[in-house]
């Protein structure tokens, strides 16, 4: 196994790095760091090209791409340990059908706890009525506002906040279309549809 | 002022009289050839494709220029600033000076003032429906010029991109200023789809891209599919991610060559349907790429790949 550390470079230096190690030292086995997407997409590509099968695991400054030569048996890399991307879509203002105050309470306790699921939760997306949930009367707008302030990225439909009247009193996230929303789900490892 | 720089467009456009408005623009960047006569053309040709995007014409323009003298030496210099006055010549504009610091690495560029008739201004955004795509020339460079970096890239490709970045936005300039063009900007950093979006943000409309028609340079591909995609190509990617619908497994060599950054690259315009096809024949006629790669439809705000 070589291993090799591109981090602090730009492209196309790292896989200049990785060109000169595979005719230097011909391995069966190589271990890349990197510290961006666009290297870690270039690395493991040229080592694909290469006859290599690379996969990758981590984020930001330290990711790590590991590749063994066809045809050469070796441990399985561990599972990628990275975040994935969940994206919620809420649909009503209130969850489930039957009385509307429980439904109001239930969705006031989902949007608190969705803070459990971490680094994972991408996308929070209101629709229909959900739109309502951003406004300033919502008893959620300060978790709302938490959340984006962690970086969470909050959606509320444009079409749906014209319908209701409400265009202007939107008090969190940014406003959002279909196209946008069908982009996201198709970008996501996992869609909650709820409300 | 017609135009200014949170239009996101190509220039800035101010007008002096009912028929007379001045568009200005600054361009200039490290090298992206070895030659410096080429890199010198490069930079020019990039710097006046500001002026032909807005529907103008080039009249003047002044040289910025970073150079280490000690290093590189005058002669280096003397055919930068020979490459870059051969393109003013042929675009038909004037040098009336500049100004140059001396830096550890060479930067080239200019600023360009170009004269438009205030009623013929090609801004950015305008696409109506039923307009096509039109893109003047292929895409690749930003990949090419990675390779070349890398020393990956064959002699003849290498040739091919610098005649490519080289050439002037003119003749399909004037050609487009005799249809009625819809809205209109030069492909750039920010790659095909990234200008598109550009074009598209805060319009309302919904544009389709048929990725099968959009012309790639020779060895693009094959050049990205050995990782020589400038990190540019994914950033662009990223920043317009949310407004950008890709086919389920599209090929990702393709999606990194729609998002790759151009040097100098071509006109992408919209014109409605008929008027297209005999637009793209005029200009084809004159000997410059016409592809027709997409259209405007009814359908939510955004960029739809096929």
């Amino acid at each position: 196994m070589v291993e090799i550390d591109a981090r602090g470079l730009a492209c196309p230096a790292p896989l200049l790095l990785v060109k000169e190690m595979l005719e230097q030292h011909q391995p069966g086995e190589v271990l890349v760091w990197v510290d961006n997407e666009a290297a870690r997409e270039n690395v493991s590509r040229f080592l694909a090209s290469r006859g290599f099968s690379a996969t990758s695991e981590g984020e930001g400054r330290d990711i790590r791409i590991q590749a063994v030569k066809n045809g050469e048996t070796v441990s399985p890399p561990s599972a990628p340990a990275s975040a994935r991307k969940i994206m919620v879509l809420i649909g009503s203002e209130t969850i489930g059908a039957g009385d509307a105050e429980l439904g109001g309470k239930l969705m006031v306790s989902f949007i608190k706890t969705l803070k459990e699921m971490g680094d994972d939760l991408w996308r929070l997306v209101f629709i229909n009525s959900g739109v309502k949930l951003a406004l300033a009367a919502s008893p959620v707008l300060a978790d709302l506002r938490a959340y984006e302030e962690n970086g969470l990225t909050i959606l509320a439909c444009g079409t749906c906040l014209g319908h209701y009247g409400l265009t202007d009193q939107k008090q969190c996230g940014q406003t959002t279309n279909m196209l946008d929303i069908v982009t996201a789900m198709q970008l996501a490892d996992k869609v909650i549809n709820f409300g | 002022m017609l135009i200014a720089a949170d239009n996101n467009d190509d220039a800035g456009v101010y007008r002096i009289s009912p028929e007379l408005a001045l568009i200005q623009t600054v361009d200039f960047f490290t090298p992206v050839v070895d030659d410096p006569y080429d890199f010198g053309r490069i930079a020019a040709a990039n710097a006046l494709s500001d002026v032909y995007a807005m529907g103008g014409t080039p009249k003047m323009a002044m040289n910025i220029v970073a150079f280490p003298m000690a290093k590189l030496g005058a002669s280096v210099l003397r055919a930068v600033l020979a490459g870059g006055a051969a393109k003013l010549r042929e675009a038909g504009a004037v040098l009336l000076g500049g100004h140059s610091v001396e830096d550890d690495e060479i930067k080239f560029g200019m600023a360009v003032t170009g004269f438009v008739d205030p009623a013929k201004i090609l801004a950015n955004q305008g696409l109506k429906q039923g307009d096509r795509l039109v893109l003047t020339k292929p895409l690749g460079t930003g990949i090419i010029s990675t390779a070349l970096k890398a020393g990956l890239a064959s002699p003849a490709t290498v040739k091919t991109v610098t005649e490519q970045m080289a050439a002037l936005n003119k003749t399909a300039a004037e050609i487009l200023s005799t249809f009625p063009v819809s809205a209109c900007t030069d492909v750039t950093g920010f790659g095909l789809l990234g200008h598109l979006c550009e074009m598209v943000a805060g319009t309302g409309r919904h544009v389709v891209v048929n990725s099968g028609a959009v012309p790639v340079m020779a060895e693009a591909k094959e050049l990205a599919a050995i990782g020589l995609v400038p990190a540019g190509s994914h950033n662009n990617r990223k920043f317009r991610e949310n407004m950008v619908m890709l086919p389920a497994g599209f090929d990702p060599v393709v999606r990194d060559i729609l998002f790759d950054p151009q040097t100098s690259g071509g006109l992408l315009f919209g014109c409605g349907g008929k008027m297209a096809a005999e637009l793209c024949r005029r200009l084809q006629d004159a000997a410059v790429l016409a592809a027709d790669i997409g259209w405007v439809e009814d359908g939510p705000e955004g960029i739809v790949v096929r």
